[in-house]
């Protein structure tokens, strides 16, 4: 294998069987509890109709996406990504706001509904496996699939062989590499016989999700000081207006100045 | 009995074992110390231990990942064939197996009535001297055929059988006429050998008769299939369900339940024919290719379409594809090939076809009839023989059974002799890593045969159902805490070895049948000190030494000697299309059709079959392994249920001729209308099991038991159903 | 009741105190068990809707709604509208509670509720979420020097009172800027969900959108908050006062829905109007209730000087608006869809809000009417330093 610069995952849909070996896999490496998982199947399952059918599942976790809207939309920066692709997230930092959960288009981060103060609630995705990874093994997930339907390895690399393979098989892939630009490019790379939507991805446009967000996000700052001035410079203005209107009222009417704005 | 432990993270759950591990601290930890002293394991007890899988029969290899002392990871070892770095969810789960809160980790003697599931903790002394005492009773009055024995498939079978047969029993009940005694006696009778194994490297054109190859995983081969697949291979597959198989198949034929030897008739029909075998090798080496046009004349793809519902042009159509592959073509053996009790003709014609493609033991042939016998080149330790066996066996073979081989057995048989007391009646029966009564057809049956017993001791590790109606269980180490045997694969020998200690007062199978063995007066056929003995006496042919495999995970095997002459283990010493052992047992000495029972208007088919996540009814209360499966349902085909006034999660009640069983509907398009779908081995009785009691039906309580006469083998999808709401 | 217990016997509360004080009981139960065993044991919030009641009701709404503290701060000290200045502290003070609620509901909402402040230390600037959390402490800490003065007085430490009064200008002015932040903040808090959120409501303009409601929606709680102040403690109502808070209304909403139909159009969504099913309709509802209804009752001079037609018609836009605001962060915002998911506990992809959720937010809602009718009685938030003091409404 080539070195790695950019971690990432190619899932095939053509080649999985559906075995959910990675899930247990990902359970057992990452000592999940049995009630959440980080990693799960998605999609329409059996479609059509007896006899002529298709199945269409894949194997859903964290996309680790390259300009990731988990981490855009964290208040206290718990999220990060590596430079080499992996997103993280720590929970010493999380204030457990959810905004995440709302931020990821791919419905991702999931969260300990049961947990109390003393445990702690916290936000779960997957990892990509750092504790594997960083000593040369495959991600647990990857590592165990029977069928190679889960590989892993250089986001470059990786592409080139997935578009290799619709190359060499027209006929049994559609012609997309979903994640190669989706969501600003992603590093969980997905091949598939069927429309991606029935794997149960969602249709992302090639900007980030979070790109007006920040976009406006950048506008704060800017906007708030010159809104601060603008609100300055009208308080000074009415309050020179106002003292020359009373120091003219005095000259005028002096006794009667302060009851009148209590009138009613 | 049941620990009340929560379920939530495995690691936690150590909580049962940790009084265990309290009281073992006090000694030498030995597996933590011999894996030290091999290197595997740091001073702080982590690493990674070479072992063998046990959640099927596959025996990938592993690496346990250890850490603290205790296993909290598997990986496939990527230098045993069967794994190859890879595992299935279920070698994935393994650990939950030997962590799970359920485990019986003290002998336990029955207290309450059978079934009752009131035992009380015992120690291994009382537990062993009652179990002996009790055999020993039945054997001095009723003599030892009055003992039955059975065991599933596993490595210290070797073991099992010496208490078996130096106990004097012949009533040996194994899984096989369960599973694959169709297969294994029409190849023995067609090739002599039990199994072929299969070579897809240059496979062009699979075809396979209902092997869910997908679901039913063999770690390497479902990967070497699924690759295959990749490349370019083409795979046609049989099967009345869409599976997941089905779904990565080139072309999915939803044939007719019970047909599936007239759809291979009518291929090798069109074959032999049109002329389009490997004459060559045929004439060398097949014994009744001459005839075999004139025997096969009537069965006609246009005489197959009536009888499977596919159309003959498709099958004309397979039968060239099949043929133009030649040697880089297979019709796959199969598996679990107990389904109709025409079956074993069902194999008969695989065995044909592929005869007669000549990609047997031709060089880049996808079948290979060379398989080495299981311990081949491994020492033993030293045994006198057997006692002789005088009487007859109760499940009829071979005298109500000739062509079934005694290793195999006809299980199913074994109940009626029990219940009649004919032709003797039995008295007792110790039962180790196997479960009768989920296993077994006709739960009611089996439950009656259990009444009849005067004793019954199990040997497993947890409260499966069988134990639960037991008299003594025997608690056994799982596969990560124990010593079985060495196992010979491909010029190695692995090992299973302890990954951590056993917990509780957990022992391996080795070391039970050892006690019960020198208790019973037949410590002769037992002469190993220990586990580690035993594998010793093993390796003494070979040049390594045990705490070498131990760190290795296997020993080099010599390489053995290939003579270039191609024979085979048969009368003739050729394939034998045309079988004279079958004319003289009054059978057809040709594969032929038979034509199974089909079910009555109103009736379906009841379908069995694994999905990937469970190994028969052993891992449902595998947590992880339930975590991570569907709802077991039944299925049935959509457009019927609509017919029939049910939805999608209605409950329903199934009725056979020998039970009720009560789940939820799964209506689907991926099964033909005329079958529904039970995922088996759910519906468990014992309330010992706190995950899997109250989920699924038990599909061992509708079948019907029916034996096919050549091969024993029980007909597991010939039971006829009605479904009601419920 | 328990409670009874707590209380001097012979203090006698009226029967609405007894309700506020057994719902807000119910809510503290409701938080501790929250607090025991984790939110999914009181709410039926789940990974497919990490967010629901609190979040549309606690925050969108409680934010809303509490506008007019800052609208009123602005047009008395800053626009130096001086003949508003009776309607100024109890604005002011709707505002300052309604915060404290807001941050209370968000501290049980919250999964780490003792790591709030981590907001102050760990700033990720690209979020929304941060920006709102800092605008609201912020706002929160000006409120309650903008309210300093009343409880001084109420107190008679008449010198802190006038210390806190002469420099409250430069905290008025940073007042409205993390207003005007915020209320357009949480507008901009959906723009991470151009995909989730429905057509009809996602747009790039949403903070200008939120901050133009929430101006409609400070000034329909003004009108709300003195006509039903001066019913509870028959005080007169400033009706004259009342009527040009209500004459700006129209013009509001009218920029209101020339942003927002505008902005449809300009995106080509128009089509969805009519086309999105019971998103349409929901499109529809807020609209009509909470623009275009209000927007022509409070055209009619008859209507504005009506007390009961002033309440009747802010009531009418704040429910529109209040609808607006769930529409926005929950009836409209798609979540998983129901694809097979395995494991099974992946496939909950409904929420219905549960008793326990609703109720804690009616006992932190009851908390502020408490603090309200306490503050009303026990502090001069009637009247100005400027105006001869009444004596605090007697029983």
């Amino acid at each position: 294998m080539t070195e790695i610069t950019h971690h990432a995952y190619l899932f095939d849909a053509v080649r999985c069987i559906a075995c959910r070996a990675c899930m247990v896999a990902c359970s057992t490496e990452n000592n999940i509890e049995m009630d959440k998982t980080r990693i799960w199947q998605s999609g329409v399952g059996v479609k059509g109709e007896f006899p002529i059918l298709q199945r269409a599942t894949m194997v859903y976790h964290c996309m680790h996406c390259n300009h990731p809207d988990c981490l855009s939309a964290c208040p206290v920066g718990a999220y990060s990504k590596r430079p080499d692709g992996p997103v993280e997230y720590d929970p010493k930092k999380c204030i457990g706001c959810r905004y995440c959960m709302n931020a990821c288009p791919f419905g991702v981060p999931h969260f300990d509904y049961d947990k109390g103060l003393i445990e702690g609630a916290f936000i779960d995705k997957c990892t990509f496996c750092p504790q594997r990874i960083d000593v040369g093994q495959e991600p647990a997930c990857v590592a165990t699939c029977p069928t190679d339907a889960l590989e892993y390895g250089d986001r470059d690399e990786l592409l080139k062989i997935a578009h290799a393979r619709i190359a060499a098989h027209p006929e049994r892939y559609l012609d997309h590499v979903y994640g190669e630009f989706e969501n600003g490019g992603t590093s969980y790379l997905i091949l598939s016989h069927v429309p991606f939507s029935e794997l149960g991805l969602p249709d992302l446009p090639e900007t980030p999700v979070n790109e007006v967000s920040e976009d406006v996000m950048a506008l704060t700052i800017p906007f708030a000081l010159s809104w601060g001035a603008v609100l300055s410079a009208v308080a000074a203005g009415v309050q020179i207006a106002n003292r020359r209107s009373a120091a003219k009222a005095k000259v005028t009417e002096p006794i009667e100045a302060k009851p009148e704005e209590q009138t009613k | 009995m049941n620990d009340t432990l929560s379920r939530r993270d495995f690691l936690k759950l150590g909580a049962a074992t940790a009084a265990a591990a309290a009281v073992g601290a006090m000694l030498p930890p030995k597996v933590a110390q011999a894996a030290y002293t091999a290197g595997l394991v740091n001073a702080a007890g982590d690493g990674y231990i070479p072992s063998m899988c046990e959640m099927c029969v596959w025996r990938c290899g592993v690496l346990a990942k250890i850490k603290d002392g205790r296993v909290v990871k598997l990986d496939g070892n990527p230098e045993h064939p069967h794994s190859r770095g890879n595992l299935c969810p279920r070698g994935q789960s393994g650990l939950m197996n030997t962590y799970d809160p359920d485990r019986v980790l003290t002998p336990l003697i029955r207290v309450g009535q059978r079934g009752e599931g009131k035992f009380r903790k015992a120690s291994w002394e009382e537990a062993l001297d009652l179990t002996a005492s009790k055999m020993q009773a039945i054997k001095d009055t009723y003599g030892a055929e009055a003992m039955v024995f059975s065991s599933t498939h596993n490595l210290s079978q070797p073991q099992f059988e010496n208490l078996l047969y130096g106990f004097g029993s012949p009533n040996y009940g194994t899984q096989r006429s369960l599973c694959f005694n169709a297969m294994i006696t029409a190849f023995l009778l067609t090739y002599g050998i039990e199994e072929p194994s299969r070579n897809y490297k240059d496979v062009e054109f699979i075809l396979m008769v209902g092997r869910n190859m997908m679901e039913a995983i063999s770690t390497s081969e479902t990967s070497e299939l699924s690759h295959a697949i990749d490349r370019g291979a083409k795979l046609v597959y049989l099967d009345p369900r869409f599976t997941k198989t089905a779904a990565k198949a080139g072309e999915w034929i939803p044939i007719r339940p019970g047909t599936d030897s007239a759809f291979l008739l009518a291929m090798i029909n069109v074959i032999v024919t049109n002329e389009l075998g490997d004459c060559d090798f045929v004439k060398q080496y097949v014994v009744g290719c001459e005839s075999l046009p004139a025997a096969m004349r009537s069965y006609t793809p246009a005489w197959a379409e009536t009888i499977t519902g596919v159309p003959a042009a498709t099958i004309d159509r397979i039968a060239r594809e099949f043929a133009a592959a030649s040697h880089h073509a297979m019709v796959h053996p199969g598996w679990r090939t107990s389904n109709f009790v025409n079956s074993f003709q069902t194999e008969r014609a695989i065995a044909t076809l592929n005869a007669i493609s000549g990609n047997v033991l031709t060089p880049g042939g996808c079948l290979s009839a060379d398989v080495g016998a299981e311990g081949a080149g491994l020492g033993a330790p030293p045994q006198p023989p057997y006692p002789r066996l005088s009487a007859l066996r109760l499940d009829g073979t071979p005298w109500k059974y000739p062509l079934v081989p005694l290793k195999l057995g006809v299980f199913q048989e074994l109940r009626d002799a029990i219940l009649t007391g004919e032709p003797y009646q039995a008295h007792g029966w110790f039962i180790a890593r196997q479960n009768p009564i989920l296993a077994l057809p006709d739960r009611t049956k089996t439950l009656q045969a259990f009444e009849k017993m005067d004793f019954i001791a199990t040997v497993d590790i947890i409260l499966n159902d069988t134990a639960w109606f037991s008299d003594v269980v025997l608690p056994e180490a799982s596969y990560l805490e124990r010593f079985d045997p060495l196992l010979p694969v491909d010029g190695k020998a692995y090992i299973r070895q302890p990954v951590i200690e056993p917990q509780g007062e957990a022992k391996s199978a080795l070391w039970i049948y050892k006690q019960l063995g020198e208790r019973l007066g037949l410590g002769d056929y037992f002469q190993y000190e220990d586990e580690e003995d035993y594998l010793r006496q093993q390796l003494k042919p070979l040049s390594a030494s045990l705490e070498e495999v131990k760190a290795q995970g296997y020993a080099e095997m010599p390489e053995e000697e290939k003579s270039d002459e191609i024979t085979f283990n048969t009368p003739s010493g050729k394939i034998e299309i045309y079988s004279e052992t079958l004319k003289n047992a009054g059978f057809s000495p040709w594969p032929t059709w038979e034509e199974p029972p089909a079910p009555a208007e109103g009736e379906f088919y009841l379908l069995t079959g694994k999905v990937a996540q469970h190994t028969q009814f052993g891992t449902q209360n595998n947590q992880l392994l339930h975590k991570y499966s569907d709802e077991p349902r039944l299925w049935m085909n959509a457009r019927t249920a609509a017919g029939m006034g049910l939805a999608d999660g209605d409950w329903v009640e199934i009725t056979s001729p020998v039970g009720k069983a009560h789940t939820q509907l799964l209506a689907t398009e991926a099964i033909r209308p005329d079958c529904v779908y039970l995922t088996p081995g759910y519906g468990h009785l014992s309330k010992g099991l706190t995950t899997a009691f109250g989920i699924g039906a038990s599909d061992s309580a509708l079948h019907v038991t029916y034996t096919d006469p050549i091969s024993g083998g029980q007909a597991l999808s010939q039971t006829f159903v009605k479904v009601s709401k419920a | 009741m328990k409670m009874n217990l707590t209380f001097h016997p012979r203090f006698r509360l009226p029967l609405l105190a007894w309700i506020l004080l057994a719902l807000m009981g119910a809510a503290f139960v409701i938080a501790m068990v929250r607090y025991a065993v984790g939110i999914g044991a009181i709410s039926d919030l789940s990974n497919a809707y990490p967010w629901g009641w609190w979040i549309s009701f606690d925050l969108f709404t409680g934010v809303a709604i509490s506008s007019g503290g800052f609208l009123m701060a602005g047009l008395v000290y800053i626009l130096g509208v001086e003949k508003y200045r009776p309607l100024l502290r109890p604005s002011v003070l709707t505002a300052f509670l309604g915060y404290i609620m807001v941050a209370v509901a968000l501290l049980v909402d919250l999964g780490q509720p003792q790591r709030i402040w981590y907001m102050m230390i760990y700033w990720n600037h690209t979020s929304v979420l941060l920006e709102i959390g800092i605008c609201v402490m912020s706002y929160l800490l000006v409120l309650a020097i903008e309210f300093a003065p009343v409880v001084f007085e109420g107190l008679r430490w008449k010198k802190l009172a006038h210390f806190f009064h002469k420099f409250v200008m430069p905290f008025v002015i940073l007042g409205v800027v993390l207003s005007t932040l915020h209320q357009s903040s949480l507008g901009s808090l959906l723009l991470i969900q151009p995909t989730k959120l429905h057509p009809l409501w996602w747009t790039a303009i949403l903070p200008i959108i939120f901050f133009v409601s929430a101006v409609a929606i400070g000034l329909a709680m003004i009108l709300v908050e003195s006509s039903l102040s001066s019913r509870y403690f028959k005080r007169g109502l400033e009706i004259h006062l009342l009527e040009k808070v209500a004459k700006a209304i129209p013009i509001v909403l009218a920029t209101y829905l020339l942003l927002k139909f505008g902005e449809l159009a300009w995106a080509g969504d128009l089509g969805y109007l009519f086309t999105s099913g019971v998103m349409s309709v929901l499109f529809w509802a807020e609209i009509l209730l909470g623009v275009v209804l209000p927007l022509i009752w409070f055209s009619f001079k008859r209507m504005r000087q009506s007390p009961k037609a002033l309440l009747a018609g802010a009531i009418l836009l704040l429910l529109g608006m209040i609808l607006n605001r769930f529409n926005v962060s929950w009836f409209a915002v798609k979540h998983s869809d129901p694809l097979t998911y395995v494991p099974t506990f992946m496939s909950n992809v409904t929420y219905i809000p549960t008793l326990p959720e609703v109720f804690l937010s009616l006992g932190i809602f009851s908390a502020g009417i408490l603090a309200f009718g306490l503050a009303a009685k026990y502090l001069p938030v009637f009247e100005d330093e400027h105006s001869q003091a009444h004596a605090p409404g007697g029983d």
